[in-house]
């Protein structure tokens, strides 16, 4: 990528973390989940965690959602709702891929499903997890907006570096 | 009855103070191990590869490979591994970019 592009990226990245700064509804899409990243999802708008206290709203059609949360392996036979779904997302949007499944660790490829949410449709945020707890999401989704960095690339997952 | 409820009784506020304040329930989720390289041998991590039912665990040559976003923190390597692994206690795991998801482990002792 050249300096030029880059700089391009980050103003975009920069007008859309701004736009976000409003409320922000999101959509949920189900390519085949078991249904446990559903219930977490459920618990976000309980009133332990109470995800509207952040400006983030649930909305049940795409058309007025910024953000879609999409779980499950991407089964084929979901393939047209999840790809009109993205569709009638109006841009700017973010994907956020939830689950251990959406990320292509449950399932592989076969005839039935893709076995990860990007075979279809383009990823902007991963949270991992089976299924991801309501705090991980919350974080994930506050990552998508941008108003929280993504720690996970700072962390080694060894003992010996996480002890000092 | 739950703990937060009653908590919130008493304080009037059930809500969780995350992001701004750690959540004291944060502690007791499942969470992707942390392995200790220092005892981390290549028979250990070849069965540790067989044993991962999701696939996060992969061993390449003189590293283990530990996929972040496959791992569902079974906890089936924890187990196994007597020492060497550990729950890393991170939640906050969400990526922008799959390869933030993709550790690698050295093995002790194992030829590349």
């Amino acid at each position: 990528m050249s300096d030029q592009e880059e700089t391009l990226a980050r103003e975009l990245r920069h007008r859309a973390t701004s736009l976000f700064g409003r409320s922000l509804h999101l959509r949920t899409v189900d390519t085949g989940s078991c249904a446990a990243c559903e219930s977490e999802i459920r618990l976000l708008a309980a009133p332990h965690y109470d995800l509207h206290r952040l400006g983030f709203f649930f909305t049940p059609t795409p058309r007025h959602a910024d953000l879609l949360l999409v779980t499950g392996p991407a089964v084929r036979a979901s393939d047209v709702a999840l790809r009109k779904a993205y569709e009638a997302t109006p841009d700017p949007k973010v994907v956020v891929a939830t689950g251990a499944c959406a990320l292509g660790g449950v399932f592989s490829e076969d005839m039935l499903v893709h076995g990860a949410v990007e075979e279809v449709v383009p990823v902007d945020v991963r949270i991992p997890g089976c299924p991801p707890s309501p705090l991980a999401l919350l974080q994930g989704l506050l990552v998508a907006v941008g108003r929280l960095e993504a720690k996970v690339a700072t962390m080694s997952f060894r003992l010996d570096e996480a002890a000092s | 009855m739950a703990l937060w409820l009653l908590r919130g009784l008493r304080r009037r506020i059930v809500t969780t103070g995350y992001p701004a304040r750690p959540d004291p329930s944060a502690t007791l989720l499942p969470t992707p191990p942390a392995f200790d390289p220092r005892r981390l041998t290549p028979e250990l991590a070849d069965r540790l590869a067989r044993l991962c039912p999701s696939g996060a665990l992969r061993r390449d040559g003189d590293v283990l490979l530990l996929d972040v976003g496959a791992c569902t923190a079974c906890g089936r390597c924890i187990q196994a591994a007597g020492g060497a692994a550990r729950p890393s206690g991170v939640f906050e795991l969400a990526a922008t970019d799959p390869e933030q998801l993709h550790k690698r482990i050295p093995i002790q002792g194992a030829t590349p």
